[in-house]
């Protein structure tokens, strides 16, 4: 009977010792907050985000652009690419990314490059969410346009006419685009890509970031 | 207030509290039970997809691993597989199925199922999904268990097909997971509490605490036991996890619900605690 007692009382101690040290000392909570409660798990829901590829001036959360996207948009479209370290659907797309973009990068690695594509410039945003700024994890929620908070995540902002101003135009897409072969996918995201690398050349002469 | 009112008063207070992601309450905590964390309205995180996310593809990351199992651990150390039967909304949700499968019982085909010497053995298929589908195929392939999962697939997938009609397409991976749900609705439809004896990951890691929890269900002392059974098994035919309640010791199945308390006509079982 003593022995139990003992074994449960350090039991105990040893449990809610380390549970509350790893919430004290660690960022566990935020971790667990950031990437798994406020993330839409794909995988445990057994479903992909419906690819709609239409342009919009909104952002999702009403928020402004980010300076960092709008300084971009200067040198040609820019193109966000957020990631995670355990995600299926990220695992898929990361070779079509790199491949469609003529690049190399590693899964945790966070990458910025103007790439020539189609006669302009592409500003290319690699994020994985797990090894990224606060800055960079708050454009997903601005550019969450359908509101799914899934990843991966792809933003394409382009520049638009809107009543009289030049502004940033954008689209995003999720999961693996709703198609079942990488060649398909590949095939999708060039023709995206054309389609907005044309409405910036109508437009770029105007804009002004500021 | 009677017992199973108080155990029915909380299973449904929980329900509500791990709803509260509905109205934009959002922890970083896992949940204690089984309950998936791409319900449109959940508040945390599925202890088990925490776990995948630790070992994805051979990473391994302690911290995330740590979490769930000591959140778990804690719960476990005072009150062993209590969560099972006074907090888990599938426990809530078995509660419902199990009166129609204890119906069932009276045909043979069913009856034989629960009695089936194999019956026994199948209760370690829960370890085996914890370790193989949970962990080692998430370690070795990838994301498996959480793929075909049918508490997400009933607390995730249907409720967000329900809400957002339109905006998601089925993924590689629905109609294997509707199979399995079907196979899991006929499974609590037909065993009581059938989920939680055979299958139910979270299920295996709290079983083994019941050998070391403060609170447990026990006989009273064994001379006055020994004097006053009436060898009835009122307990036992009660006992949704099919227990054989007057041999128990820490029976690693007993979801401390009650029941066998309740039913004892002299008082014999009780809630201990030390």
């Amino acid at each position: 009977m003593k022995k139990m007692l003992v074994l449960q009382i350090s039991a105990l101690i040893i449990v809610s010792g380390s549970l509350g040290g790893m919430l004290v000392f660690t960022d566990v909570y935020e971790k667990v907050h950031s990437g798994i409660v406020s993330v839409l798990c794909l995988s445990c829901l057994k479903l992909d985000p419906k690819t709609k590829t239409d342009f919009t001036f909104e952002t999702a959360d009403g928020e402004p652009h980010p300076d960092f996207v709008l300084e971009n948009l200067t040198k040609g479209v820019v193109f966000l690419h957020y990631s995670e370290d355990a995600c299926p659907g990220c695992d898929i797309m990361r070779p079509i990314l790199q491949e469609l973009f003529n690049i190399t990068f590693g899964k945790e690695d966070t990458v910025y490059e103007i790439i020539g594509f189609e006669d302009l410039d592409i500003v290319y945003f690699y994020t994985n969410i797990d090894h990224t700024s606060e800055g960079m994890k708050k454009s997903v929620t601005i550019y969450d346009k359908d509101h799914i908070s899934g990843l991966p995540m792809f933003a394409i902002i382009t520049l638009g006419y809107d009543k009289g101003i030049i502004r940033p135009y954008y689209t995003t897409i999720y999961g693996t685009l709703g198609l079942d072969n990488d060649e398909d996918r590949l095939t999708f995201l060039t023709e995206l890509m054309q389609e907005s690398i044309d409405i910036y050349s109508q437009n770029s002469e105007g804009y002004n970031p500021s | 207030m009677k017992l199973q009112l108080k155990r029915l008063l909380s299973q449904i207070l929980i329900f509500f509290s791990a709803n509260l992601g509905a109205l934009g309450f959002k922890t970083g905590f896992c949940y204690p039970f089984f309950y998936c964390n791409s319900c449109p309205a959940a508040t945390s995180a599925c202890p088990l997809r925490a776990i995948e996310q630790s070992v994805y593809q051979g990473s391994l990351k302690w911290r995330l691993l740590l979490f769930p199992i000591l959140i778990l651990g804690f719960f476990g150390v005072t009150s062993g597989r209590a969560i099972c039967g006074w907090a888990c909304p599938i426990g809530l949700l078995q509660r419902g199925t199990g009166k129609i499968a204890r119906r069932l019982k009276k045909y043979p085909l069913i009856k034989k199922i629960g009695q089936h010497p194999i019956e026994h053995y199948l209760r370690y298929m829960k370890y085996f999904v914890l370790i193989g589908l949970v962990i080692l195929s998430t370690a070795l392939i990838g994301f498996m268990f959480t793929d075909i999962c049918p508490v997400g697939m009933l607390t995730g997938t249907i409720p967000t097909l329900i809400l957002y009609p339109g905006k998601f397409v089925l993924g590689p991976f629905f109609w294997i997971a509707l199979i399995i749900f079907i196979l899991f609705l006929v499974l609590i439809f037909t065993v009581e509490r059938g989920w939680c004896r055979y299958f139910c990951p979270i299920g295996a890691i709290l079983a083994p605490f019941n050998k070391i929890s403060i609170l447990h269900v026990a006989r009273v002392d064994e001379e006055t036991f020994q004097k006053e059974c009436l060898h009835c098994n009122a307990c036992s035919n009660v006992c949704p996890m099919g227990i054989d309640v007057p041999n128990m010791n820490r029976s690693p199945e007993c979801i401390l619900c009650g029941k066998c308390i309740n039913a004892c006509p002299k008082n014999l079982i009780k809630y201990e605690r030390g």
